[in-house]
């Protein structure tokens, strides 16, 4: 603890502008939104939605679990601070927590507005069926808003500061815990050709380090922006790099993944599907995911060009995020929409869509429920930076190294 | 024991609401009309039925649904085989129609059923069949009180028992 | 009136009392009942002493034909048969059974069978149900208990069958016997309530070709455990290690 921080970093609430009213108006403006489309299909019943016994996830799970994945993976920067002692991250510790916290809540949201029969959540929580992942992972989500919170005060209230360290392990060990669950309620699914795969829990958890972070980044150079407060380039350097390990690694479990199953002949079918048969989920595969979600991205970060520019930042980070759905939507409604084998070596038919790619396309009330979820954790994390001293008032270079010396 | 307590507080706060609102003046909200049953009296006391039928349902229920019990005494196909009157056409009243044993009572009550969003609102086919349902069964019904009747009793039951309970 | 007798329960108390009678005794013309043993009283919770069982034998089930699914439809009131579902499309309107034609990609031979829930003996349905929603009845029956169904659709994510659907709209004139509603998960039953009283399945009423054999296939004195026995079946996707109580010979 040897004081080296040249200067004690201070927090201090956001103010009041237009632009916060603003900013908060628009939000309210697409939760309202997105209630109005939870309405409308609860309403109605689900047959309003693109939604169909053969595609039972749709577009909302696309965007809840993104969320749920980003919501994990936001919280990595308070972990590196304190579980692995950087010292440099400390200062935007509190905004992790706040963020995870937020963008979980965001994603349970949209979760719990598709349900069919959303009023019944308190039979959800009363009765629990121990062998389902489903039901750990509304464990697993409750314990991460708890851990998290507990975090955030052991940070942010001075006597509590000494417990900051464990607390922060235990909401890292649980966080890995949540999206390895996320993960595994597509890996535990057996019988469906795209799932079935122990990898996916892991390839979940560096998903997360990917979206969070991305998220993370943008949410904290907005607000360092639209608040005038100075964020300097050692510290946003220092997390573009981070980001783009992270690209990396989840396009290393991606390819992993394919090998894989081109590898084994029982999944050739579904990798030609995906790879190069599956129209639109080929395109987003290849297009969406690959070339815009990883490909450019890393490029952005790395070359000497553009590594250095904020907009190319910005833009790498976002491209990240719309990589992020398309590999989401790949997975999930790809997945889906790929058929069931029953019988392997038959040409099949019957009336309920046997053997054939089941058809799929979003619909508007699922889009804005989902949209809905992002708007609720921004209206939280906007709200929260207002009253509580979340943000730091400066991350300029001399602030953030105590080695930094201007160049004379 | 916690989840007990508070199920009988609630059951204690929803009986005094009931009280409540039976005992505002008489004219504010006409009491529902509660349609004849068939045969000579329910599977328990009425006052006993209108405090606990959703118990009995709710057991009745698990059980048929996990167990494959089939008794009828407290199902909810026999609650509507005797209180779902019988038109002039001989089929019987179904939810979405006036006079609706359950649907009248609830609606006045303000309480949301949700039985009837997955379970048949009526008796299938002919309910004159029915052996409860036989001329004599029918004749024996009319001697029944009316429902205002009825109800006020029930409530003047209610505030006995909220005023012991004070 | 306490417990009302209800048409049901003298048959139950006939077979009861007449415990004696054989596997396979014969009422009326079209209604047979599979044997007194399999006759339990309304008040008893079913056991583990019984696996209810199918085997489907696709050499006599015909192509192109359904009536299984048309009489499966009258039963439990979904299809054209409930009317109601009328603006949900193909894709989402239910199906509890469907008739496969199938067709060997090298030889060519094609033949057709039906595909409904398999009440499996380890149900992935079951597993994966957040509220215990999804579970197998003692005797082998699985079912949605509808009550605590909260319409999350992981069931049918984890269905290696397609043998779930999921209600889209408000439904209105179910049948008494079949409950069925908005915004829950549905499936075969095995005629449930038919089986609770004596009962075959509708399916297995109805089919001209008497190809679906239903019965308890703990019982070794039981035609489809002696069939079983006799006669190589297979399972749909056995690999997965389910142990489906609806089996198929000729697969």
């Amino acid at each position: 603890m040897a004081s080296v921080a040249a200067k004690k970093v201070q927090f201090l609430e956001t103010g009041l502008s237009s632009g916060f009213w603003l900013l908060l108006g628009g939000l309210g403006l697409l939760v309202l939104f997105g209630l109005g489309a939870h309405y409308q299909m609860e309403h109605h019943g689900h047959w309003i939605s693109g939604m169909n016994n053969q595609i039972v996830w749709g577009t909302p799970h696309v965007f809840a679990i993104f969320l749920i994945v980003a919501a994990s993976g936001a919280l990595n920067v308070a972990s590196i601070s304190s579980v692995f002692d950087k010292k440099v991250y400390k200062p935007l510790a509190p905004l992790s927590g706040l963020l995870a916290i937020a963008l979980l809540l965001g994603g349970l949201s949209v979760l719990v507005l598709d349900l069919g029969r959303p009023e019944r959540l308190t039979v959800a929580m009363t009765h629990y069926n121990f062998k389902s992942i489903f039901a750990w992972n509304m464990i697993l989500y409750n314990g991460f808003l708890a851990i998290v919170a507990v975090y955030l005060w052991t940070m942010m209230e001075r006597k509590m500061n000494g417990y900051s360290k464990p607390v922060g392990f235990a909401a890292f060990i649980w966080r890995l815990m949540l999206t390895t669950g996320t993960g595994s309620i597509f890996g535990f699914l057996v019988a469906r050709q795209a799932y079935d795969a122990a990898l996916l829990a892991p390839m979940f958890v560096v998903m997360s380090f990917s979206f969070g972070l991305a998220v993370f980044m943008l949410v904290l150079m907005a607000a360092f922006r639209w608040t005038g407060r100075p964020l300097g380039d050692v510290m946003v350097k220092r997390l573009k790099n981070l980001l783009g390990v992270f690209v990396a690694g989840v396009l290393y479990f991606v390819l992993v993944y394919h090998l894989t199953n081109l590898y084994a002949t029982e999944h050739h079918g579904v990798e030609a599907f995906v790879l190069r048969d599956g129209g639109v989920y080929t395109q987003i595969f290849w297009f969406g995911q690959i070339l815009l979600g990883s490909l450019l991205p890393l490029a952005l970060l790395y070359h000497p060009a553009t590594g250095s520019k904020r907009g190319a930042i910005v833009a790498a980070a976002l491209l990240v995020i719309l990589g992020g759905f398309a590999q989401l939507y790949v997975l999930l409604i790809g997945g889906q929409a790929y058929p069931l084998v029953l019988f392997p070596g038959y040409e099949v038919s019957s009336g309920f869509s046997e053997g054939v790619v089941n058809s799929y396309s979003p619909s508007l009330p699922e889009v804005v429920l989902g949209i809905s979820g992002i708007a609720i954790a921004g209206i939280m994390v906007t709200i929260a930076v207002k009253v509580l001293r979340f943000l730091p008032v400066s991350l300029a270079d001399e602030v953030v190294d105590p080695h930094y010396a201007p160049k004379a | 024991m916690a989840m007990n307590g508070l199920a009988r507080l609630l059951r204690l706060a929803a009986g005094a609401a009931l009280v409540l609102t039976l005992s505002a003046p008489a004219s504010a909200v006409p009491l529902p009309e509660i349609p004849e049953a068939k045969g000579e009296h329910c599977v328990e006391d009425p006052a006993v039925m209108r405090k606990k039928h959703m118990d009995y349902l709710k057991h009745q229920r698990d059980e048929t649904m996990h167990q494959g019990i089939r008794t009828t005494k407290y199902s909810l196909k026999q609650c509507l085989e005797c209180h779902a009157p019988v038109k002039e056409s001989g089929q019987a009243v179904a939810q979405e129609e006036s006079g609706h044993f359950c649907k009248n009572c609830h609606v006045y009550a303000g309480v949301k059923i949700d039985c009837f969003e997955c379970h048949a609102t009526r008796p299938e086919g002919n309910a004159n069949f029915h052996p409860m349902v036989t001329p004599g069964g029918v004749s024996l019904n009319k001697a029944r009180d009316d429902s205002g009747a009825l109800l006020n009793r029930v409530a003047a039951a209610h505030s006995e028992q909220a005023g012991a309970n004070q | 009136m306490s417990e009302q007798k209800q048409p049901d329960q003298s048959r139950r108390d006939f077979l009861t009392k007449g415990a004696t009678a054989a596997a396979g005794l014969s009422i009326a013309p079209g209604v047979l009942l599979f044997g007194a043993v399999n006759a339990r009283p309304a008040d008893q919770a079913v056991t583990d002493q019984v696996r209810w069982g199918m085997l489907v034998d696709t050499n006599k089930c015909a192509n192109g034909c359904d009536a299984c699914v048309t009489a499966c439809k009258k039963e439990n009131g979904w299809g054209e048969q409930s009317g109601d579902e009328s603006h949900s499309n193909e894709l989402q309107k239910s199906q509890w059974i469907r008739k496969v034609e199938l067709r060997h990609k090298q030889t060519g031979f094609a033949h057709s069978l039906p595909m409904m829930c398999q009440h499996c003996e380890h149900p992935p349905c079951a597993d994966v149900c957040p509220t215990g929603a999804s579970f197998k009845r003692a005797d082998g029956i699985v079912l949605v208990d509808k009550h605590i169904c909260i319409g999350c659709r992981f069931c049918m994510m984890a269905c290696p069958y397609k043998a779930r659907s999921f209600v889209h709209e408000e439904l209105t004139h179910q049948r008494p016997n079949a409950p069925r509603g908005k915004g829950t998960v549905e499936a075969c039953t095995m005629c449930v309530g038919r089986v609770d009283a004596g009962l075959r399945p509708a399916c297995v009423e109805s089919c001209p070709s008497q190809a679906i054999l239903f019965g308890d296939l703990k019982d070794p004195n039981s035609e489809i455990s002696k069939t079983v026995a006799k006669y190589a079946s297979t399972a749909i996707r056995p690999d997965l290690g389910l142990n489906p109580g609806v089996r198929y010979q000729g697969i």
